[in-house]
């Protein structure tokens, strides 16, 4: 008799995974990360990428800043957050493009374009991610200085680029504009 | 046609029905949603063409998010459920959180349908596709230039993450990566990849660029890209070859660039608010769709 056995498709794939020293940390993160609707599932973390302890939170890669902002309100220790695929670096090069008044910073596909006269950003495009028009909304018509940054009020991975792309602008900004 | 995405209202349930495109803002039923970067701006421009070609209007399933992935997760539940019911000719997925296998369901969901839609993907739900492997069920895909690289990046499950070396290219490479991306099958069958040269390919080939005019305040304007994915979407329902849609949304939104005298600080409104004029003009020419048969 053949017994034919249903492959269990996983109900979720978050592409990155959170490393802890200890695994009662591991566990609290668990908890504190469901105990805000986040999809996460307590995993063994592959060889190459174990650092600590022996458990780790996988979670949805894309998260990654919503959750490293609540870990660090609620005092949840972690090691770090790694993709499961990949080199694991963030991509840290911005590229400038200058217009007539304007300054364009571009960070992965994020893009921060403010007025050299008077600081105030101009536009905000790129990326995919839900809270980027959101993002858009708040920062546009705002100077650099007064704006909030995308790191305090976004979740995800698109929002911690455009982080990215405000930092610079409010350097060149501050450095003179250019 | 389907369009379906989050808006950036946190308290909009999820809703579906026909929108308006009132300038500034995007009316669905009782919500004024802001035609700002995003899913907003995508509808609003395949509404300008549909009024145009006098078309049925799109079909649009929306739901507050800012990024936290509740209404997210309503899209895709809901599609997943009803995609097969619905069985729309064209289906767009446009600004959504990322989930891979929810994705996965969907693309599943989406074969039960009678007639299998055209299926289009631009911002996280062209990373959500990629992720999970489903890109070549998707007929067309629009990413930039940082995003091909994205699909050219066999590791990478977002853009934040591709490999520097991909990220640190100039357009002449676009070809090399538009063919690694479809080595991986990490491209849907056709691609618009948007940029200082829009470049349209099929099945791996470079068929058409697209350069003037040239404008390149377009760029820094929040939305210009997802009007591009809109005017595809809207072409490709009218039933052009999808080539020939992915073509004249790129002149189109060049030229509404143009004739908005686009400046860093411009609305994606006031580009789009410029296509019923463009498509007066040029549409004849570029298409060869003159005349255009009322309602339809």
């Amino acid at each position: 008799m053949m017994v034919f056995k249903r492959k269990k498709k996983p109900s979720f794939e978050g592409g990155g995974l959170l490393l802890f020293e200890k695994v009662e940390e591991a566990i609290r993160a668990e908890k504190a990360l469901k105990g805000e609707n986040y999809r996460v599932k307590l995993v063994a973390p592959p060889p190459a990428l174990r650092k600590g302890c022996d458990l780790a939170v996988e979670i949805n890669l894309v998260e990654q800043m919503g959750i490293e902002r609540l870990f660090k309100q609620k005092d949840v220790a972690y090691l770090e957050v790694v993709p499961l695929k990949g080199d694991g670096e963030l991509l840290e090069i911005v590229k400038l493009t200058n217009f007539e008044d304007a300054t364009m910073v571009k960070a992965g596909n994020m893009k921060v374009t403010f007025d050299r006269n008077t600081g105030i950003i101009l536009n905000a495009s790129g990326g995919g991610c839900p809270d980027i028009p959101y993002l858009h909304a708040q920062l546009i018509d705002k100077k650099l200085t007064e704006a909030p940054r995308p790191k305090e009020i976004g979740f995800t991975l698109c929002a911690l680029m455009m982080d990215r792309a405000f930092e610079e602008c409010l350097e060149l900004w501050r450095k003179g504009g250019n | 046609m389907l369009i379906s995405g989050t808006v950036p209202i946190k308290d909009l349930p999820l809703t579906s029905g026909e929108a308006r495109f009132e300038g500034e803002f995007l009316r669905l039923n009782d919500f004024k949603i802001p035609c700002s970067q995003g899913t907003a701006a995508l509808i609003s421009a395949a509404l300008a063409t549909t009024d145009y070609l006098k078309l049925e209007p799109p079909k649009v399933l929306l739901v507050g998010d800012n990024g936290e992935g509740m209404g997210s997760r309503l899209i895709y539940e809901y599609l997943i459920k009803n995609t097969p019911d619905l069985s729309p000719d064209v289906l767009v997925l446009h600004y959504c959180l990322p989930d891979m296998a929810l994705m996965r369901r969907l693309c599943e969901s989406v074969e039960r349908c009678s007639k299998r839609p055209i299926m289009i993907a631009d911002a996280s739900s062209m990373y959500a596709a990629k992720a999970a492997g489903q890109a070549a069920k998707f007929d067309i895909f629009t990413p930039d230039a940082t995003e091909i690289a994205f699909l050219a990046d066999p590791d990478a499950t977002h853009p934040a993450y591709i490999n520097k070396h991909l990220f640190d290219t100039d357009i002449t490479r676009t070809h090399e990566l538009v063919t690694a991306a479809y080595q991986l099958k990490s491209a849907a069958k056709l691609l618009l990849v948007k940029g200082e040269i829009d470049y349209v390919v099929k099945k791996g080939q470079i068929i058409d660029t697209i350069t003037e005019p040239n404008i390149p305040e377009l760029e820094a304007i929040g939305g210009t890209g997802d009007t591009i994915t809109g005017l595809v979407a809207a072409f490709a329902y009218a039933e052009l070859e999808l080539h020939e849609a992915a073509i004249i949304a790129a002149r189109a939104n060049r030229m509404a660039g143009k004739y908005a005298q686009a400046t860093p600080g411009t609305r994606v409104w006031q580009i789009i608010s410029q296509f019923p004029a463009i498509f007066k003009e040029y549409l004849c020419e570029w298409s060869g769709v003159c005349y255009v048969a009322p309602n339809r």
